[in-house]
């Protein structure tokens, strides 16, 4: 943290600072794990489109409005149709957009609702694949202190049963998201 | 102001009355006060809480009651589409401006209310022409109201009713909270403007680095639902943080246990218009360390701890600080009493009444009000104080020299007030029109923030506009706007979808600045600003 970072008044930024020099440095260990989380949970923000499975039902959520008249008969016949398809359509459209209002807001509403799901589960999609990324990560790191210590390690003298294993680091070893740890409280 | 209780009706409208949000506590307020100095004062609205039933009217029942003599005083924060019904409304208009939240603080999670964002601000600018006087609660909102061209523009104190503050704390959850952890507190609604996520980053670090018996406490809705609902709990889990709370939405006893066990409060949003919790913890007596965006640094005044810098291990040093430290904390804590000590509801109701006795009078605000441009071209290039030697900055330099009556459009460097007299200040010997960021700028190669103010200003100005630098947040917000008449250059080092959207947009309008070939970028732009003006 730098002075001209802060704004404040009392106590002044620079005694601020100066106080924030005086705190235990963090070992370089734990500086490199919060990088590296920080890192792996970083989200760039990016526009998120309408998926593309809703584009069409959000093409046709407003019901109030039909295509243009047509008829497949020709001639004469066929224009007074479409006449008479239009003039209906002018006529009573107030009372269509009335009749639909509902349904129009139903639409919405649950295109809404679908988007959303289809979010969530895109945040849970990504998230999984973070989770495997950091945890192979780990796995990784427990395996080759494993194979450090191994290297370190005098081969014992006679076979036990009970023989040392590789130290694994429990605490960077943990559950994936969205299962329950025994501790955590029901919300 | 008349104290015989004869003086003109002063109704409020609103889409929404809310039971305990900022908008509904401060349009209750005004309603007192009003009513207080002897105003006939209703409030309306489309919709309400069921706890505010009593309180409200149907918008439609103003249409039919009010007369020519009465005041409606129009408070906009959100989408409303109540500008068709307010222009026709009898009566002299005035707007309170409570901010409208960046469209772009929502992508990627909430397209439907970035969607309404942008439909606010547009409703912003629709209403300029209905209002005779416009108020905003901070400076950093009354400056985009100048930028958009309103007349009349100053700033209301923001009441608070500090009594409501005096809540004993729920027991139980006192007890739980109050176990000997360092509680680093956040109040609000969890949505992405708030950046509860970076809050859980800086908590991260905190607890990584200088205090493993720390809890995190969030207190507000959170849509469990919804996109940034599962992107906060996925975040969690990844970055590994333990003693995560997220309470959700919380009772007045509730609250008080969590300030009342707080260590710090802790706020990293993007945008405010003011900044309630931070002065409730303040009045709390927790120290505050808040990311300096938007209005937050008026709402701090010089007290708590703003923090330009949203580095998660820098601000966790303050959060460690804050609370190892016993004296410096105590120097924080009289700080923050002195700051509130200006906003007594005495002083409070003093300067509403100021304000409105000079809207009643037709006495011009103290503010000058801003025309719309005149200028023949406006160059924005938000970099061009923050980062003189970019090449996009030395470009608009030349521009300038060759294109008589152009502006340039910068954001003020960090840390800089905003000011609601917007006008051209010599930046090395060229003119530039200032305008606050959302957020503080980054130091380079960070990529720079937007600007509500200055993307106001850009779109009500009917001149050509150039672009220099497509790819920034200003010029991404802007161009949808001002496609027709905008111009644009990008450094040939940068790609990505912005660049590819601007090019869409802007087709051959889009020039590339070669750093060693600027002359040619000079020439492209001026054929094309030329030909236009």
């Amino acid at each position: 943290m730098r002075p001209e970072d802060l704004l404040t008044r009392a106590p002044s930024a620079e005694d601020v600072v100066r106080e924030t020099q005086k705190l235990p440095q963090p070992s370089e260990e734990a500086r490199e794990s919060l990088r590296r989380s920080l890192e792996v949970a970083s989200k760039p923000a990016t526009p998120a489109p309408w998926p593309a499975l809703l584009q069409e039902a959000r093409g046709k959520m407003d019901s109030r409005y039909a295509e243009p008249a047509t008829s497949h008969r020709g001639g004469l016949v066929g224009l007074a149709l479409v006449v008479s398809k239009r003039a209906f359509r002018g006529v009573f459209q107030p009372f269509i957009n009335e009749v639909l209002r509902k349904q129009v807001e139903f639409n919405e509403s649950i295109l809404d609702a679908l988007a959303t799901i289809h979010d969530v589960q895109r945040e849970h999609v990504r998230t999984q694949a973070l989770w495997r990324q950091e945890l192979d990560h780990r796995l990784a790191r427990i395996e080759a202190a494993a194979s450090r210590g191994r290297e370190a390690a005098p081969v014992p003298a006679e076979t036990s049963t009970a023989k040392p294993g590789p130290t694994v680091d429990t605490a960077s070893v943990k559950q994936t998201p969205g299962t329950s740890r025994g501790r955590s409280r029901r919300r | 102001m008349s104290a015989d209780g004869r003086g003109s009706p002063i109704h409020q409208i609103l889409p929404r009355l809310a039971w305990g949000d900022a908008v509904g506590n401060q349009v209750r307020y005004l309603q007192g006060l009003l009513r207080r100095w002897g105003h006939a004062s209703d409030i309306f609205a489309e919709t309400w809480d069921d706890a505010c039933k009593d309180q409200v009217r149907p918008v439609r029942d103003y249409a039919r009651e009010a007369g020519r003599d009465a005041v409606l005083v129009v408070h906009h924060s959100f989408e409303s589409r109540l500008v068709p019904f307010i222009a026709r409304a009898p009566g002299r208009k005035v707007l309170v401006y409570h901010n409208v939240t960046p469209a772009r603080l929502f992508e990627g999670f909430e397209r439907k209310v970035a969607a309404a964002c942008d439909g606010a601000r547009d409703e912003l600018l629709a209403l300029r022409p209905h209002v005779e006087r416009a108020f905003a609660y901070s400076r950093f909102s009354a400056e985009e109201l100048v930028a958009a061209g309103y007349r009349n523009v100053s700033v209301l104190p923001f009441a608070i009713d500090w009594k409501a503050f005096d809540t004993p704390p729920d027991p139980a959850l006192h007890a739980e909270l109050g176990d000997g952890c360092a509680n680093v507190l956040f109040v609000g609604r969890a949505v992405p403007s708030k950046k509860v996520d970076d809050v859980l980053r800086v908590f991260t670090a905190y607890q990584k680095l200088y205090q493993p018996m720390s809890r995190l406490v969030v207190a507000g809705y959170l849509h469990r639902d919804g996109a940034y609902g599962a992107y906060l709990h996925g975040l969690k889990d990844v970055l590994g943080a333990d003693r995560v709370r997220f309470l959700g939405r919380v009772s007045a006893a509730q609250l008080s246990a969590c300030f009342a066990t707080a260590t710090t409060y802790l706020s990293m949003s993007r945008h405010e218009g003011f900044g309630v919790p931070l002065l409730e913890a303040m009045y709390r007596g927790v120290p505050v360390v808040a990311y300096g965006a938007a209005a937050v640094p008026e709402t701090m005044g010089g007290a708590g701890l703003t923090t330009l810098s949203d580095d998660p291990a820098e601000v966790a040093e303050l959060l460690a600080v804050m609370e190892r430290n016993v004296a410096l904390r105590g120097q924080v804590i009289a700080a923050q009493r002195a700051r509130l000590a200006s906003l007594s509801q005495d002083a409070v109701a003093e300067q509403v009444r100021a304000a409105f006795e000079d809207m009643l009078s037709g006495r011009s605000a103290p503010s000058a009000s801003s025309e719309a441009s005149a200028a023949s071209v406006e160059l924005v290039c938000p970099g061009f104080t923050v980062r003189p030697d970019a090449p996009a900055s030395r470009l608009v330099r030349s521009l300038a020299e060759k294109l008589p009556g152009a502006r340039i459009l910068a954001l003020r460097p960090r840390g800089a007030e905003p000011s609601l007299e917007l006008g051209p200040e010599n930046v090395g010997g060229v003119p530039v029109w200032h305008f606050t960021a959302d957020q503080p700028p980054g130091r380079a190669p960070a990529s720079l923030p937007g600007s509500s103010s200055l993307e106001t200003a850009v779109r009500v100005s009917s001149a050509p506009v150039v672009l220099l630098g497509v790819d920034t947040e200003v010029a991404r917000a802007v161009l949808p706007h001002v496609k027709e008449r905008a111009w644009g250059a990008y450094e040939s080092s940068l790609s990505g979808p912005s660049i590819e959207q601007a090019r869409q947009q802007l087709g051959q309008r889009l020039v590339v600045l070669e750093p060693s070939r600027s002359a040619d970028a000079v020439r492209a732009l001026l054929g094309g600003v030329t030909r236009a003006t």
